[in-house]
């Protein structure tokens, strides 16, 4: 079934879900309701779409958008070689929506790093905790309003001394 | 024994040059490395540069059998801690060698995530330019360390810590 088809098909059945289709160069993106992901992408599985190639997010802050958070899925489908790109809009107030780990093991640790970095909620994860930054750092560095410099998160350590040496060392 | 006996054999020097003689001619490199300068530490133990020339070739990779740290990479905010925890581990007399940009300054990541040289938090005593340093550059700067062994005074250290 050919790539247009399918979004055709996945449209007709979940009417309130689908937001738009577009398409860029020469490959189709399905915009969709962040709550509604689980259901269209496992009918997006089912269609062929067996591979989940990639899991990021975007901050579309001063960009436009249906809202300011996408969680971005790209799909691949190894039958047909075909890739396609669903991008989930989640609001900035309530920045959650459903895990697909139970579709693809590989989202398991992917959702947990966009967690980790723009602070979205992934309802029904195993195991969301934050991925790379420390355990109790606080905020999503790769949120448009995280300065690039940090919160002085990296000057914030203890200074250490040589205990048994005298200050202060010649020259 | 007769005087003459005792001439070429006996050397006599002072307790302090004994002792840097031995410590800078017997650094243990404890090698804390997280980016390429750790790649580009490995070819200084290697043949061409060697630095079993100087006495340092026994890498150990636990702190408690070390007395030179040498921080090879760009310490992120999360490894922090651990590189303190490590520092405090090792034994007195202990120094450090910053060992490239990152590790010194921050270099190109200019980023929340980075310490901006290690030096903010733990003492530091040769730093070594270069991203990463050539071997040879690593060299030159343990040879500086050795300089700065050799010149030290037991009267330095203290018997209690200082703080």
């Amino acid at each position: 079934m050919p790539t247009a088809t399918i979004l055709s098909k996945i449209k007709e059945r979940f009417p309130g879900a689908v937001l738009d289709i577009t398409e860029f160069a020469d490959e189709h993106i399905l915009h969709v309701q962040g709550q509604d992901i689980l259901l269209v992408l496992t009918e997006l599985k089912v269609d062929g779409f067996n591979f989940l190639a990639d899991l990021t997010a975007i901050d579309n802050l001063n960009l436009g958008g249906f809202e300011r958070f996408a969680v971005s899925y790209h799909l691949l489908s190894h039958k047909t070689t075909e890739r396609l790109t669903v991008k989930a809009y989640i609001p900035e107030e309530k920045p959650s929506l459903p895990s697909v780990e139970s579709l693809w093991k590989t989202a398991d640790w992917q959702e947990r790093e966009v967690f980790d970095l723009y602070g979205i909620k992934f309802e029904g994860h195993p195991n969301l905790i934050r991925i790379m930054n420390p355990d109790d750092f606080d905020g999503y560095p790769l949120r448009k309003d995280y300065p690039r410099l940090g919160r002085k998160e990296r000057s914030d350590f203890p200074v250490i001394k040589r205990p048994f040496k005298k200050e202060k060392r010649t020259e | 024994m007769h005087s003459d006996d005792i001439k070429p054999n006996v050397l006599t020097t002072t307790l302090e040059s004994a002792v840097n003689w031995g410590r800078k001619n017997s650094l243990w490199p404890m090698p804390f490395g997280t980016a390429c300068c750790g790649i580009e530490f490995m070819a200084v133990l290697a043949a061409r540069t060697d630095v079993s020339r100087f006495g340092a070739e026994a890498i150990r990779f636990s702190p408690r059998q070390s007395d030179l740290l040498i921080v090879a990479g760009r310490i992120s905010i999360k490894m922090m801690p651990v590189l303190i925890r490590i520092y405090e581990q090792m034994p007195e007399p202990k120094w450090v060698i910053s060992m490239g940009a990152c590790a010194s300054t921050g270099g190109v990541f200019d980023t929340y995530s980075v310490i901006q040289g290690v030096d903010q938090f733990i003492p530091v005593d040769v730093y070594v330019p270069g991203c990463p340093p050539r071997p040879e550059g690593v060299v030159e700067g343990l040879i500086k360390l050795q300089d700065l062994v050799g010149k030290e005074k037991l009267s330095d250290y203290s018997l209690t810590p200082t703080k």
